[in-house]
């Protein structure tokens, strides 16, 4: 039981704590571009939904002619995650490769889908990335379920010209923050600074990891769950008040009205992360040049943010070419050409450090007016807080779209505390009922 | 005995020669009705030639029923996403939907024939198994089907989604009013005295008597089969087999950092109602189910 | 030909006669087996099935699946969730069928009525929304709901009317079923024109020399000989309102008031796909199959004698 001796030793710093550190890159030597020695031909298949794949796919395939690697494009919501679980139970039919959000590693590790591909790994790909980046996809342990690809540290985005109309102050502070919105709301009812998501789990997950939030940890053999810690509370709380005073809108994030909202310049800021760039340039394009991005709001001195979306690539425990798999996932990560179009086609932010400097050296097209803007996401991203994902993020997910969902259409501030502690309930029963051990 | 007095097929319907021609005065109220009910079912529909003649920006800010310029950039864009493959989702739908509706057509009318035409031991039974089938929501099979069929390995290819679709209870159910009502059992007797065997007779006096009802049996098959969902999106991980269904879905959920491709998805929507559009219009007079025929008495 | 090889031959052909029926069924039979009651005894399997995990659940072997008698059962029908969203779905299907069967016979009754006009047009479209996937469907009609993108409410807002939100938690419920009717209406509407059709005008002839109106006629001969098919609309209609899925789980994106366990088979997916747990989808599924079962077994009996009379006379 390599692996909970491991666990137990990592305890505290367990699961995706994903600090973006700028540290140094380590041997910064070169994966090898996938000879493979024996002469056989190996195909992959690789389940993705995230744009640009391909033509990380199609350089990959240019250069090694004997590991052919194929798209499958699919859809990105959960249920994905269980077309490959109902694959690895079948016993056939998962792929090779399969991009893996952050917070499902553990469930995917616990319900065995994901390979340990430490040994087939090439030497010094974990010099790549930030320590606890890496330990996102190795959870605390010796084993690695995966090569991280994006990170999402969270910023503050917001309509510049907006601002300078209405002479409005960037905010720095979650007190100003709420002032902010609420001044703007008053000198124009239709605006709002930003709006409560009920749909957007993660979103939410983000802001109270920012609050210093662990909603998971392991303590021993056992998993804690502390949904319902202070820190979640007070960001819902918070969140609360300013949606009982209507200051800020209570309707969900990606609907048509939203992006009508973004376009006619009524939703006035978005508390987002790095990935942002692409979704105002997709859904707003008219409003170029009139955003601007800010460190996230703060609750006390200390600058830090928390993490919205970012993956890894996995190998499936059912591939029969896992080194292979390794090889390509590892270059496809972490090697500066790839990255460069991981960038530049898939518009994310890369998880390779040594590769940040070149792929990120001008701005996003749609923030040309903001120079700085990497330099300034460079130092964000280093101050993402720890954060521990347990084995059913899933149902605490779900938790949260129906007990958020009737707190927001409900506009009560004692709603929102309650759906936290709705949240840590459903949690806590289903990781019982399922037989986990949980520490009290 | 029987009677063909109902039987499904399209006959004409008859001249009514009316005997107090002032009845005939059109009726303002029936149809403004009838129009508003049309209206009300077509406006979503203009809604999507509309939204699909926007370019991503003007569907979010110019007024929704307003037409723009764009639908051939959109078309174009949409062909173009990813070498033509929703080009190749819509080939793989007129697949799944042509070849697995007509097998199961076939499919139908035998066991529609078997149940309607003979006595046999267990026909009670089996017709109420079979029809009990449509009790049970195709979410829930997906899942058990797909760990069946991977048994065989046979999940990801065209099969695993044609096979299930070839069983409908429906279909089988509408085959045997169709036998019932527009197959005679003096006919049958005839060919057996005239030496046929059952086969013949089925496939000879049977199948052509009941083909109007058939094609109406395949249309709807053929509609059920283009508009699922959940079984394709189980069976298959490679996209270059997907229906227009589980493709339209992919570009709509591309994850939070991704904008969902709206313009595309609303574009693509459009394209796939065409060819169901045109069924409707070129073979209207088989769509018409009789789903009671048998109980009308004369 | 002797006599005795005509017998035999006779036999043979009694034979052929008597197994033939099976030769007709067995390919649905053999599809009916591996398609259906195969997928059905295995979802009857994972019902009573359950998986334990040990410790942390990490690493292998951490999962295994043992038996569960009736728990998934029990748990499911004593799950506030599952009781609340049956309650939506009972409101959901009153709502729905009696405006749904009303209209298609309204809209059959118009379509075969001499006092109407338009009528080739209007059938084509009341019937092209059965073209369009429930999906789709529902998209579409999102677009219109939401009020930010809305031709309606931009057009209510220009007329200064005070439109509450469609999408709010009191009003969701139409606009789900709105979505069902726009699906469905053409279809039976479709179903009992055919009906209609199928009278001989001869009754009509004779109701009109006895003075009869449109209406009266409508009423006393036109919509008694529909019954058989509204009655068959009527079961399969609760059918799908038990099984209603696509509309609100398209939606639930759009809005907070449609929970993730809003309808029983949504619940179903939740369980399934968002939670991992065949387990007890299957064991809710299972509930939902016996419901409909004997919703619908009862009214079938009550209308099968009348549906295939015809058939078991001969």
């Amino acid at each position: 039981m390599r692996l909970h001796t491991s666990l137990r030793l990592a305890a505290v710093v367990a699961a995706t704590a994903l600090l973006a550190t700028a540290c140094s890159s380590g041997g910064g030597d070169e994966t090898t571009d996938g000879s493979t020695g024996s002469g056989e031909k190996v195909e992959l298949t690789f389940w993705t939904w995230a744009p640009g794949m391909e033509e990380v796919v199609d350089a990959w395939n240019a250069k090694n002619p004997n590991i052919h690697v194929t798209v499958n494009k699919q859809d990105g919501g959960d249920p994905a995650v269980t077309k490959l679980l109902t694959a690895i139970k079948a016993g056939s039919g998962a792929p090779d490769i399969f991009q893996t959000e952050y917070q499902k590693i553990p469930t995917l590790v616990s319900s065995d889908a994901l390979a340990d591909i430490a040994d087939v790994l090439p030497d010094g790909t974990k010099d790549h990335f930030a320590a606890g980046t890496w330990e996102a996809v190795t959870l605390g342990s010796d084993a690695v379920y995966g090569v991280p690809q994006d990170s999402g540290p969270m910023e503050f985005y917001y309509r510049d010209d907006v601002f300078q109309q209405l002479g409005l102050q960037v905010p720095t502070t979650w007190e100003q923050y709420a002032e902010v919105a609420e001044q703007l709301h008053t000198a124009d009812p239709t605006k709002y600074l930003g709006t409560f998501s009920a749909t957007d789990a993660g979103w939410f997950t983000g802001l109270t990891q920012q609050a210093g939030a662990s909603w998971w940890g392991i303590d021993g053999d056992a998993w804690s769950v502390e949904i319902n810690s202070v820190q979640t509370l007070k960001v819902a709380q918070y969140w609360g008040d300013l949606v009982e005073k209507g200051v800020i809108d209570n309707k969900p994030m990606y609907t048509p009205e939203w992006n009508a909202a973004l376009n006619d310049g009524t939703q006035v800021g978005w508390l987002s992360a790095i990935w942002a760039p692409g979704v105002l340039e997709g859904n707003a394009p008219d409003t170029a040049g009139k955003w601007k991005m800010a460190p996230m709001p703060q609750w006390d001195g200390d600058n830090a943010t928390g993490n919205w979306g970012g993956s890894a690539s996995s190998v499936t425990s059912q591939s029969k070419h896992a080194k292979e798999a390794a090889q390509f996932i590892a270059w496809m990560n972490s090697d500066q050409e790839a990255v460069n179009i991981l960038v530049s086609a898939g518009g994310l932010y890369p998880a390779d450090i040594p590769g940040q400097a070149e792929a990120l050296a001008n701005p996003p097209a749609f923030f040309s007016n903001q120079p700085d803007f990497y330099t300034l996401a460079g130092q964000i991203a280093q101050t993402v807080t720890p954060f521990t994902y347990g084995p059913n993020v899933n149902v605490a997910y779900s938790a949260y779209n129906d007990e958020f969902g009737k707190a927001t259409e409900a506009k009560k501030a004692s709603a929102f505390t309650d759906a936290v502690q709705a949240m840590q309930t459903a949690t806590v029963d289903d990781l019982k009922s399922s037989g986990f051990t949980v520490k009290d | 005995m029987t009677t063909t007095l109902t039987r499904p097929s399209p006959t004409p319907v008859p001249v009514r020669t009316s005997l107090d021609q002032r009845r005939h005065r059109p009726s303002a109220p029936a149809t403004i009705t009838l129009l508003l009910g049309a209206l009300y079912c077509l406006l979503p529909v203009v809604w999507v030639v509309m939204a699909s003649s926007k370019s991503a920006g003007e569907l979010f800010s110019t007024f929704t029923f307003a037409p723009s310029t764009h639908l051939w950039d959109n078309i174009q864009e949409l062909s173009t996403y990813r070498g033509g493959l929703y080009w190749r989702w819509m080939v793989n739908t007129v697949i799944y939907a042509g070849v697995g509706g007509g097998l199961s057509v076939l499919i139908s009318a035998m066991a529609g024939y078997g149940l309607a035409k003979y006595q046999f031991v267990g026909k009670k039974a089996i017709f109420y198994v079979i029809l009990a089938g449509v009790l049970v929501p195709g979410v829930v099979l997906a899942v058990p089907q797909y760990l069946l069929l991977a048994k065989v390995g046979l999940t990801n290819t065209y099969l695993s989604v044609l096979l299930p679709s070839l069983i409908s209870p429906y279909g089988i159910y509408l085959s045997r009013i169709y036998a019932a009502a527009a197959v005679p059992d003096d006919v049958i007797e005839a060919a057996r005295t005239d030496g046929a065997g059952e086969l013949k007779t089925f496939l000879q006096i049977a199948v052509p008597m009941m083909k109007p009802g058939l094609v109406t049996v395949f249309l709807f098959q053929f509609v059920a089969i283009w508009n699922n969902f959940m079984l394709p999106y189980i069976m298959l991980g490679n996209d270059r087999l997907f229906p227009i269904t589980v493709g339209l879905s992919g570009l709509l959920n591309q994850g939070a950092s991704q904008p969902a491709m709206y313009t595309s998805v609303i574009t693509g929507a459009l394209l796939s109602i065409i060819p169901l559009a045109a069924l409707f219009l070129t073979l209207q007079r088989y769509w018409q189910v009789d789903l009671a025929a048998g109980a009308v008495k004369a | 030909m002797t006599t005795t090889e005509l017998a035999a031959s006779a036999a043979a052909v009694r034979r052929r006669r008597r197994l033939a029926p099976y030769g007709f069924l067995a390919p649905a039979m053999v599809l009916f087996a591996l398609f259906l009651a195969l997928p059905i005894g295995y979802a009857l399997y994972l019902s009573l099935r359950t998986v334990k995990v040990s410790g942390l659940g990490l690493g292998k072997g951490a999962r295994t699946e043992i038996w569960a008698g009736f728990t998934n059962y029990t748990a499911a029908l004593t799950d506030p969730e599952f009781i609340a969203s049956v309650v939506r779905v009972t409101l959901y299907g009153l709502l729905l069928v009696p405006t749904m069967l009303g209209l298609a016979l309204l809209f059959a009754l118009l379509l075969d009525s001499r006092r109407t006009c338009g009528k080739g047009v209007s059938k084509i479209a009341i019937f092209l929304p059965y073209a369009v996937p429930a999906v789709i469907a529902s998209l579409l009609w999102g677009f219109l709901y939401l009020p930010g993108v809305s031709p309606f409410y931009y057009v209510f807002e220009k007329l200064g009317w005070d439109v509450p939100d469609i999408l709010s938690a009191q009003w969701v419920v139409f606009a789900i079923a709105n979505i069902g009717l726009w699906g469905g209406v053409g279809f039976n509407m479709l179903v009992i024109y055919t009906s209609l059709k199928s009278i001989p005008s001869e009754l009509y002839e004779a109701a009109r020399l006895d003075g009869a109106s449109e209406i009266g006629i409508a009423l006393r001969i036109k919509i008694p000989i529909a019954m058989p098919s509204l009655i068959l609309t009527f079961l399969f209609s609760m059918v799908a309102t038990l099984q209603v899925f696509a509309e609100p789980m398209t939606l639930r994106p759009l809005t907070n008031t449609i929970s993730s366990t809003w309808s029983p088979l949504m619940k179903v997916y939740r369980d399934a796909f968002t939670r991992d747990d065949i387990y007890s989808a299957s064991a809710t599924s299972v509930v939902i199959a016996v419901a409909t079962f004997v919703l619908s077994f009862g009214f079938l009996l009550l209308v099968q004698n009348r549906a295939f009379a015809q058939e078991s006379r001969s």
